[in-house]
């Protein structure tokens, strides 16, 4: 009995210090986690991507000790299962890597579901806005593309408006914005730059917009006018690229697409390519993020997993970085050396998202969509 | 004394009656169907939720959020159960009714549709009749010089037809398994009085398969207005959004509240449509087939119209099962998903990894966990179906007993709901609802068990559908001799019921084992093995933008359902002996 009451004391005094832990983790090093990190024995992360399985294989090579569980989900199934779990008190995930920030920065963040971790020792290399309200690991892109094959002389387009035009209709195609989130939030962000795009339009109509009455913006009238131009809603980025990058196409139309899916060119007869100058913008990049749930049963092997998914020092970011570096993809690191053969970021003309200020934007122009169709 | 003796043995006839059962029943579709669907109806009572069903119903939105989108919904639904009833229909009568040539080869191609995914009837549908709308490569007509209007390629007609192509083998499995219980001495009967051939099948045969029929109408048109994929494809390059492309969509960027409404809207309105036709099976007398005497099936002689009709079956066959999955096919051993019928490899399947081929990914077959895929999505589709069927047979049973009384209304409802509750929305629930220990009962958060349970209530309406339409074929009097001789419920159920009834059953079980084996959205929100299902192994190639192999998957998919399917077959063979030729 006595024993079992001093075993008891003992335990209280050592979980004692390990309860105030979890806050004090986030100044840790690697090094310094690690042995707390193999007590824990295991991490589990849901994954926007399935190249997680190869970031498993290098993470339990370099910290052996302690298992990588990875679950690749959609963003969307990512946020409804952390809500259901927490709503009924289970605390199973560790991390989330996770894009659609917009809904993560509302549903997730501000219900204190997760917790922003920076790790230190990369901290001095991202940009601020990078670190928070959410760690940005690296940047995707939804930007115009056009097929260098048909249009050897380059982007047929330099000006956003071209799209509203005769020449455009219905020859511009974009996934669903009502269907995906990137695509709403490309459109969020065209309408949260109007000054841009009145002063894009007068540069191509040579004079000023006149907005409608219910409409805010130029970015809005934007918006209306390509849907009146009959853009082509398709379902997914696949069709997208077929009908946009097929080589043997004569007169093929532009759509609103991804940057890196022109690594595919080769292997599926694509000539997508991106139209980089356009005014005012050819589309946005939009983050993904690294975070840690809130109770995350293993805090100190969470916060490892996401020091080690930054890569290390080498230009490619070695074997933690390495799965997620395709050109058109962009590292927030600033170490990590960009592919040669894509724009290089400082170059290219997209906009970056704000997850907080698209959050707050983007359920007006969710309604404008729908009620354009 | 003497009140005591009156209520001993009203209360054990309490029990032998039968109110146990249902009210077991009841308890559980409460807890399995109830619960969830009310957990999202309280979602959208919140200040969102309210300000969604404001803007679903009464907004400038509610006409291209709600009512276009619930017209397209309706006409795909009734044209698609109608178009089912038709094609399953004419192929059940010819397959099991006549004595048309290869009755087995045309049985089999009519159960496949189902089992292929409907995207692939979509993607068939479009290496077809694909137009310049998009851009991109044009199909197989406009490049032999055949314009396609733009009514022909996308939106509702396309739609519909690649959905009749996909739903129409429902229907047949189900109406089959009704038409092979009725009796030749029916038919006997109504010959040797003289009737003509339309009047027999007008007459006799139409009216017993009646609730079969109704049974796989209801089920098709939920099929059509719950699915996706097809006027996903087809349908958005024109604009035309239905409920379920836009319950996605909301649900997809966030908008949850909005997406919930949407669905309990269509299920109030599917509930309408059910509730009627409801009325219609059991405002009329129920035929009674199976009375236990000779089991034999009368077969008509076509006569002239033997080879006629079989050819026609064959090009219904040909073009709905064997042209998707020759899609599906070519499209795992091209290396260019735009150009399926050339260069052809079958590295996707068997090929090393290392090379410069697919970012030297291995061929499926090389990959480690694919076998453990396997035995996991058959164990699963197996537990799945066993649990659904046992508790479907349960409720079927019970809604027959007491047709037309409230308690079988309700609970042939309730059992028909979850078909229309999207997936995501029904995970949720369940990992909200059982994640938490529940009084003494433990969390069943990341067990086998949670996902059992969601998945048996999710595919319930098959169970019970197909239970019930050949359950009500059974005659009374067997039971009734059987309980006479002091034979309990279960051993009336083992002994009687399920030997009869097991050519529905299976068929029931059958889709539930092939909904499971394919469906993704349940599987993904609740299970958290580290070793997958094989949709998950598929989900995970597209992912990575390698369709061939998830097309390669896709056809492994395909060859479980129909191993499944074919053991089924002969399971209810070696159970109905007197069915024997």
């Amino acid at each position: 009995m006595l024993k079992k009451l001093t075993s008891a004391a003992l335990a209280a005094c050592f979980a004692l210090p390990s309860l105030t832990m979890a806050s004090d983790l986030d100044g840790l090093t690697p090094q310094q986690l690690l042995p707390l990190a193999q007590k824990e024995g295991s991490v589990t992360v849901f994954s926007l991507s399935s190249r997680i399985a190869k970031i498993e294989k290098a993470f339990e090579e370099t910290y052996p000790g302690i298992d990588l569980i990875g679950l690749d989900m959609s963003s969307t199934k990512q946020i409804a299962r952390v809500e259901a779990e927490q709503q009924a008190g289970v605390h199973a995930v560790d991390v989330l890597y996770i894009a659609d920030t917009p809904v993560v920065f509302t549903k997730l963040l501000e219900g204190k579901r997760i917790v922003n971790y920076v790790p230190p020792r990369v901290a001095n290399e991202l940009e601020d806005r990078y670190k928070a309200p959410l760690l940005t690991q690296r940047l995707s892109t939804k930007v115009l593309m056009y097929n260098e094959k048909a249009f050897p002389d380059g982007s047929p387009v330099s000006n956003l408006w071209q799209l509203t035009q005769p020449e455009w209709q219905g020859r511009v195609l974009m996934v669903d914005p009502s269907q995906r989130g990137e695509l709403l939030d490309l459109l969020t962000e065209i309408a949260l730059h109007p000054d841009e795009m009145a002063a894009a339009y007068k540069a191509h109509f040579g004079k000023d917009i006149e907005v409608e009455g219910d409409l805010q913006g130029a970015g809005e009238q934007f918006i209306k006018d390509l849907f009146a131009n009959d853009l082509i809603l398709v379902p997914n980025s696949d069709v997208l690229n077929k009908s946009v990058g097929d080589v043997n196409a004569k007169s093929p139309p532009v759509g609103f697409g991804t940057y890196s899916d022109r690594r595919d060119n080769e292997k599926e007869g694509w000539a997508l390519q991106i139209a980089n100058n356009v005014e005012p913008a050819n589309g946005i990049l939009f983050p993904a993020v690294l975070t840690v749930a809130d109770k995350a049963p293993h805090p100190a092997a969470a916060r490892l997993l996401i020091d080690f998914m930054f890569g290390d020092d080498t230009p490619t970011g070695g074997a933690g970085f390495e799965p997620f570096n395709v050109p058109g993809d962009y590292a927030t690191r600033k170490t990590i050396a960009h592919h040669p053969d894509s724009v290089k970021l400082d170059d290219l003309k997209a906009w970056t998202i704000d997850p907080a200020k698209t959050a707050a934007a983007r359920g007006r122009i969710a309604d404008l969509i729908i009620t354009l169709q | 004394m003497t009140s005591l003796s009156i209520s001993a043995p009203s209360g054990s006839r309490l029990l032998r009656s039968g109110f146990l059962l249902p009210a077991i029943l009841v308890a559980i579709v409460a807890i399995l169907v109830v619960a969830p669907l009310l957990r999202i109806l309280f979602t959208t009572l919140t200040p969102e939720g309210i300000a969604a069903w404001k803007a679903v119903l009464a907004s400038p939105l509610s006409a291209n959020l709600w009512w276009r989108p619930l017209l397209n919904t309706m006409i795909l639904g009734f044209s698609v159960g109608a178009g089912c009833l038709l094609i399953g229909g004419f192929l059940a009568w010819l397959v099991v009714l006549t004595d048309v040539p290869g009755r087995r080869f045309l049985g089999l191609m009519a159960s496949l549709p189902y089992m292929i995914p409907s995207f692939a009837a979509a993607l068939a549908w479009g290496t077809l009749f694909r137009n310049s709308r998009l851009g991109g490569s044009a199909g197989f007509f406009e490049t032999s010089g055949l314009a396609i209007p733009d009514w022909l390629a996308w939106g509702l007609i396309p739609t519909a037809i690649v959905l009749i192509a996909h739903y129409y083998s429902l229907a047949y499995t189900i109406i089959a398994a009704a038409l092979s219980s009725v009796g030749a001495d029916l038919v006997e009967a109504g010959q040797m009085a003289g009737a003509k051939r339309p009047r027999i099948f007008f007459g006799i045969i139409l009216p017993v398969v009646t609730p079969a029929l109704i049974a796989a109408a209801s089920l098709t048109f939920a099929g059509a207005v719950a699915n996706f994929a097809a006027p996903a494809l087809l349908g958005l390059p024109v604009r035309m959004q239905t409920l379920s492309t836009r319950l996605f969509g909301m649900i997809e960027t966030g908008q949850n509240e909005r997406g919930f409404v949407l669905a309990l809207l269509l299920i109030a309105v599917s509930a309408l449509f059910l509730w009627l036709s409801d009325r219609i099976v059991s405002g009329r007398k129920a035929f009674i087939t199976v009375t236990g005497k000779g089991g034999r099936t009368k077969r008509f002689p076509l006569g002239a119209w033997r080879w006629p009709l079989f050819a026609i079956a064959v090009i219904i066959g040909f073009l709905t099962t064997v042209l998707p999955v020759l899609v599906l096919a070519a499209s795992s051993l091209a290396p260019q998903s735009g150009a399926v019928f050339s260069n052809w490899t079958l590295h996707f399947w068997i090929g090393e990894g290392g090379g410069e081929m697919a970012q030297g990914q291995a061929g499926i077959f090389r990959n480690p966990v694919l076998i453990d895929a396997i035995w996991n999505t058959i164990r699963l589709g197996l537990v799945v179906a066993f649990t659904t069927m046992l508790l479907g047979l349960g409720l079927a049973y019970t809604i027959v007993q007491r047709r037309g009384s409230l308690l079988a209304t309700l609970l042939s409802q309730l059992a028909f709901l979850p078909l229309l509750v999207p997936s995501i929305a029904f995970a949720a629930a369940y990992i909200a609802l059982f994640g938490a220990p529940i009084g003494p009962l433990p969390s069943l958060y990341g067990t086998f068990a949670l996902l059992v349970i969601a998945a048996s209530a999710h595919n319930l309406p098959f169970a019970v559908q197909s239970g019930r339409s050949v359950l009500g074929q059974i005659s009374a009097d067997i039971e009734e001799s059987a309980r006479l001789t002091g034979a309990g419920l279960i051993r009336r159920l083992f002994a009687i019921i399920f030997p009869l009834a097991i050519r529905g059953l299976f068929a029931g079980a059958i889709l539930v084992f092939v909904k499971m084996v394919r469906d993704l959205s349940l599987v993904v929100l609740l299970f958290t093995a580290t070793s997958p299902v094989l949709s998950m192994v598929a989900y995970r190639y597209a992912a990575e933008g390698f369709l061939q192999f998830a097309n390669a998957i896709t056809l492994v998919i395909l060859v479980v359902c129909l191993a499944a399917s074919f053991v089924a077959h002969s399971l209810q063979n070696r159970v109905q002996k007197w069915k024997a030729p």
